[in-house]
């Protein structure tokens, strides 16, 4: 049963896809090379060539913010990616044991361990992470992929839970399916939506800790542009050139806004009654 | 007691209920009786002023001296609960889920001006009335620890606390079971004041009121003493319902009534059953005038009197 | 009701001592040895030995382990590495105004939150309550840090009337607590403000459309009446859970604001053992953040079984 195709959904999917069209435009052309020091360009004002000005080392803005785009990118899908990977499977095997007899108990420990890691936020983990491994964009990635893991699981277990009691499955089950057969061919496809909504909102949450994270020194090193660490450089000079600050805030926001209103759009699209299932409690 | 004029329930320009009128006596029980989209909910709720957002009402209503159809909002809130009360189809939802018992049953009595502690005390009494054993602890109890045929007990109960003129029952026994169903008419029976029984179930009205309101398409079709609608039925809608539900003898087919009930808007002008009735003519374009007194009816080809 | 609480209990506890094992372990991990690294490269073996000794590690994991859990159940956080003063005293100044900060943040965006999702659920048919869903909409977008960052330019930069940064403690000056204070509170109140309003409109929604409102109605209240006595407690519900969740969501967004207005607080403590490499105060600060956000789940499910007597197993 699809819902209407509505507002929210077309604006989010508008913003994420300037974005995309943003990161993959950088891999062709940029305006200028944004990682080249230019020290008689310093802080340079808008115009000539450089639409958004330069920063203090004389470095195009709207470069930074092309390539910039990438790492955002980057970060949420691999940091998804590699939550929906562990979590999916995991809330589906809690979800279909849950109520039989034998493995009951294995549902309880998988959800006991994942409100665990629940309690350590991805922020958290970034920099115990950091502090080990050293800092840098394949940590970020990692901490904030395990951090989102536990809202995976969650997700996935509810919706597995609501379809292991309708009648497909039962009759499945009951014609003597084995269970990795029914997970696969009968509970995958129809959580499927669940799964992609919590995708979306999950990388707009990613965005933002890949964000926080390099305004804190932990993701992407320099000389690798990051909006997060664009920010971070601004904040010094916020009283003299307050646009530094302005282009990587507003890139970061709408990112996230686009990500958030593709989640909602997609919810409202895919299955009006889906809305009940979230991450919470 | 219960007068009703020309009673119309629009939602927009869209006409769902239109001029319904009959009168209720004191003590009377009067079924309405229709299937879904008739338009039977939304004329108790119009008494009541609990009509959902968008959907209006006017003509006229008045219980003895009082107006309902019209009037402020806030002199709905003042007789609602008091002069008339209604029980609703679901008894599982209807209760807060996080309030005792014995305190939604108060409030109804709090609400309207009875100190707290002769209600709490009255609330007691009340659930003894509604026969649900150990009332004492059930007024202690949330409403999760009840069973639906209790918690639609404890609903009669708030309905029946200020002593109401009028008590407007919504198929207040259709989401019960069977067994439970019957002890609840019989409650209801008992311990109504005037009442407007609303269902869609023939055995159930006949079995509580004494005259009954026949409605289709949100007019009243036929309207008479229960024994002579049910017995010699001249609507050619109520002649097609009684039919459906009698039991047929074994190899015969079940009498239907041809076609399915229109949705809201789209019921045809002039007679509205016309375009599912077997004996509509040209006349039927008009739209019929209840005709007879006691046993009314409007309909250009009534059924004989058997 | 007490076995429920009792089983909370057990949980909160179990997971507190699995949540330090995972901690040492992490920490365990670090390659370099704090001793080598505090006396540097020309060190002799003997001293770096003899200050192993003292540091204790050059026990066996378990040991150290329990030495140190031991050591935090009575308040002993051990002295640093680096430094060789004593940890606890350290977070314990600084813990007092993180909780400032996140409080007062919490406080300001229920502050916002009740009355603008309440008013959004209220009149969603109208352009107004949309108009408001949409501002929550762009508030959550916007990064604690970022909305920083906007305050300090509009607050501090155009209107200098607030300082950009650096925090009095009461004691010293109220006024100069206060006015310290301000942005931070409104950096992290506005923006979780912005998420709770769209999780009070939808549970006022819900609630909205509960069958129990309009028998409410039917006994004689009005709308805003069934709604305020009725529909509160209910929708206040799965408020809470959201309110549990973001307070730990909060107190990572304090580090973040501690960095940006320069505050002395626990955030600003971890990032610099981080920095420093210093081990032992990384751990000491992160257990008490993990601590912190298991306290918060054990008080709000201690919360939901007062609120919900379904959960409370009665009778």
């Amino acid at each position: 049963m699809r819902g209407r195709v509505n507002a929210g959904l077309i604006t989010g999917g508008v913003l994420v896809g300037l974005v995309v069209l943003l990161a993959l435009v950088s891999f062709v052309w940029t305006p200028h090379d944004p990682v080249l020091v230019d020290a008689a360009g310093k802080l340079r004002d808008p115009g000539g060539g450089y639409l958004l000005g330069a920063d203090k080392f004389g470095r195009d803005t709207f470069s930074q913010l092309m390539v910039g785009a990438r790492t955002t990118l980057y970060v949420g899908i691999v940091a998804v990616g590699i939550a929906a990977l562990i979590g999916t499977p995991l809330g589906m095997i809690a979800g279909m044991t849950s109520r039989s007899g034998g493995l009951g108990w294995l549902s309880e420990l998988i959800m006991r361990v994942n409100d665990l890691v629940f309690a350590f936020p991805a922020l958290l983990l970034a920099v115990m992470l950091g502090a080990v491994y050293g800092a840098g964009t394949l940590t970020a990635m990692i901490a904030i992929g395990v951090a989102t893991v536990p809202a995976f699981a969650r997700v996935s277990r509810a919706a597995t839970m609501q379809v292991m009691v309708t009648d497909y499955v039962l009759a499945a089950r009951a014609a003597g399916r084995r269970r990795t057969a029914v997970a696969v061919r009968h509970v995958l496809p129809n959580i499927s939506s669940v799964l992609i909504v919590q995708a979306s909102v999950s990388f707009a949450i990613a965005i933002l800790a890949e964000a926080a994270l390099s305004f804190l020194g932990f993701g992407t090193r320099p000389p690798i542009p990051s909006w997060g660490r664009m920010l971070q450089e601004s904040q010094e000079l916020l009283f003299s050139t307050p646009r530094l600050a302005l282009w990587p805030g507003l890139a970061i926001a709408l990112a996230v806004l686009g990500f958030n209103l593709l989640g909602d759009g997609l919810r409202d699209y895919l299955d009006p009654k889906l809305r009940r299932i979230s991450a919470e409690r | 007691m219960l007068s009703v004029e020309g009673l119309t329930v629009r939602a927009g320009s869209v006409e769902l209920v239109r001029d319904v009128s009959f009168q209720i006596a004191p003590g009377e029980r009067v079924g309405l009786i229709g299937e879904s989209g008739s338009g039977k909910s939304l004329t108790a709720l119009s008494l009541m002023g609990l009509l959902p957002e968008g959907v209006g009402a006017s003509g006229r209503a008045r219980l003895r001296d009082r107006d309902l159809v019209g009037v402020t909002e806030r002199r709905l809130k003042d007789l609602r609960g008091r002069v008339v009360s209604m029980v609703f189809q679901e008894p599982m939802t209807a209760l807060n889920p996080l309030m005792r018992v014995g305190a939604q049953v108060a409030e109804v009595m709090t609400l309207h001006g009875k100190p707290g502690g002769q209600a709490r005390a009255r609330a007691v009494e009340l659930l003894g009335r509604v026969r649900l054993p150990q009332p004492e602890q059930v007024a202690r109890a949330y409403p999760h620890q009840l069973s639906g045929g209790q918690r639609q007990r404890v609903m009669l109960a708030i309905a029946l606390a200020n002593e109401p003129e009028l008590l407007i029952c919504d198929e207040p026994t259709t989401a019960l079971d069977v067994t439970v169903q019957k002890q609840m008419l019989d409650l209801i029976a008992e311990v109504a004041p005037a009442l407007l029984f609303i269902t869609h179930d023939l055995a159930v009205v006949a079995s509580v009121c004494e005259r009954v309101l026949v409605m289709y398409g949100g007019r009243v079709v036929e309207s008479g003493p229960i024994r002579e609608v049910f017995g010699s039925p001249r609507h050619r809608y109520t002649e097609g319902l009684l039919a459906a539900s009698k039991l047929t003898p074994r190899g015969t087919r079940l009498p239907t009534i041809a076609g399915s009930v229109p949705q809201a808007g789209h019921f045809p002008g002039g007679c509205v059953f016309r375009n599912r009735c077997p004996h509509a003519t040209a006349t039927c374009e008009q739209e019929p005038a209840p005709t007879g007194e006691g046993h009314a009816y409007a309909c250009w080809h009534p059924a004989d009197r058997g | 009701m007490i076995l429920y609480l009792l089983k909370r209990l057990v949980v909160f506890l179990a997971s507190t001592t699995v949540a330090g094992v995972l901690v040492f372990a992490f920490m365990a991990v670090l390659p370099g040895d704090p001793a080598e690294v505090a006396l540097g490269v020309n060190a002799t073996p003997e001293a770096v030995a003899a200050l192993r000794e003292q540091f204790g590690t050059d026990r066996p994991a378990i040991t150290q382990f329990l030495e140190w859990f031991g050591g935090l159940v009575t308040g002993d956080f051990g002295s640093s590495y680096v430094t060789s003063s004593p940890i606890g005293p350290q977070i314990s100044d600084r813990l007092g105004v993180t909780a400032v900060l996140v409080l007062g943040g919490m406080a300001l965006a229920l502050v916002i939150a009740v009355p603008a999702g309440t008013f959004a659920a209220v009149h969603h048919r109208n352009p107004l309550g949309a108009a408001i869903s949409a501002f929550s909409q762009v508030g959550i977008a916007i990064p604690a840090f970022l909305a920083g960052i906007l305050l300090v330019f509009v607050f501090a930069v155009k209107a200098q009337a607030l300082p950009s940064g650096g925090y009095v403690p009461i004691a010293e000056d109220p006024a100069g607590w206060l006015r310290s204070l301000l942005l931070p509170w409104l950096s992290l109140g506005l923006v979780q403000g912005a998420v709770l309003t769209r999780y009070v409109r939808s549970a006022v929604l819900e609630v909205m459309r509960e069958d129990y409102l309009r028998t409410a109605r039917a006994k004689g209240r009005g709308r805003m009446g069934a709604l305020w006595r009725h529909g509160l407690r209910n929708a206040s519900i799965p408020v809470i859970t959201v309110l549990g969740l973001q307070l730990a969501t909060l107190l990572i967004g304090a580090v973040v604001v501690e960095r940006v207005f320069v505050i002395p607080g626990l955030g600003d403590l971890l990032l610099n053992g981080v920095a420093g490499r210093d081990l032992l105060l990384v751990q000491g600060v992160v257990m008490v953040l993990v601590v912190a956000v298991l306290l918060i789940n054990f008080l709000v499910d201690i919360t939901y079984a007062a609120l919900d007597p379904r959960l409370r197993g009665a009778r």
